[in-house]
């Protein structure tokens, strides 16, 4: 199964909050949905720092703002400075809040577990949108979609 | 939107952080992943009851009544249906602009409702 999700391969943050901005700028929902989505990764974010593989960061949550699994990946060039090291690729994911999300929440980090332990290095020097995806088990988002 | 209804989305979705580092599947995964789930939970807590202390006492206690009752207190109004019961809401609220600049309950379940923008 791949994944849908949003890209943005060149991301021109200098900071994890500005980041995760970018990332969420491509997110299909309104300015104050956007905030608040920000506000709920920064406080995951300050409880403990999402890199999960040298160079790779996954901030992560779920909120009702949402009503389906969104998923924005973002790659940096100049790199991103993160606590605790500096990260190149961004996966973010917002989950949604019904009976089914724990299960799809747990399952779509299971994924992205299998594939960075099988290709993390690679995923972390992926030179073009394609190639990151397809290491990720992701496809682009239908425009509309 | 008002202030208070931005501040119990956002203890909604805190609760639900806490309640998902609480699973045993997802604390897993987090652990697998080199992410410090148990010091994330004990941090989260903490940070929740700071963050409760700025919510006005009336929507405090509906919200933590609302919880124990249903597990959920705030829902989306979809399709001018609460998405906690499924009842139709009020056409008036539905319709109105300005309809998150205060906080509108279920008529039916009471749950705090608020507009997606």
């Amino acid at each position: 199964m791949k994944y849908a999700v949003l890209c943005k391969f060149e991301l021109s943050a200098a900071s994890r909050e500005e980041a995760i901005a970018e990332l969420l700028g491509l997110f299909p929902v309104g300015e104050k949905s956007r905030g608040l989505l920000a506000g709920a990764l920064d406080v995951r974010e300050k409880v403990g720092a999402t890199v999960v593989y040298s160079s790779i960061a996954l901030p992560h949550c779920r909120s009702i703002l949402v009503d389906k699994l969104t998923v924005a990946v973002g790659k940096s060039q100049a790199g991103i400075p993160w606590p605790g090291e500096m990260v190149n690729t961004v996966i973010l994911f917002v989950s949604p809040v019904k009976h089914s999300a724990p299960q799809e929440h747990s399952s779509f980090l299971g994924h992205i577990a299998g594939k960075i332990r099988n290709s993390g290095d690679r995923i972390a020097a992926a030179g073009n949108q394609d190639e990151l995806l397809d290491l990720l088990g992701f496809q682009p988002e239908e425009q509309g979609e | 939107m008002d202030k208070q209804l931005e501040k119990l989305i956002s203890l909604h979705d805190l609760d639900v952080m806490i309640a998902d580092l609480n699973r045993k599947d997802i604390r897993k995964r987090e652990t697998e992943m080199g992410l410090h789930a148990e010091g994330a939970l004990e941090e989260l807590k903490e940070l929740r009851e700071a963050f409760c202390k700025n919510i006005n006492r009336k929507w405090r206690g509906l919200y933590n009544q609302l919880t124990r009752h249903y597990g959920n207190a705030v829902v989306p109004a979809l399709m001018g249906r609460c998405a906690g019961c499924l009842t139709r809401l009020p056409t008036a609220i539905c319709s109105d602009p300005d309809r998150n600049l205060k906080i509108h309950t279920c008529p039916t379940c009471g749950r705090i409702i608020y507009w997606a923008d």
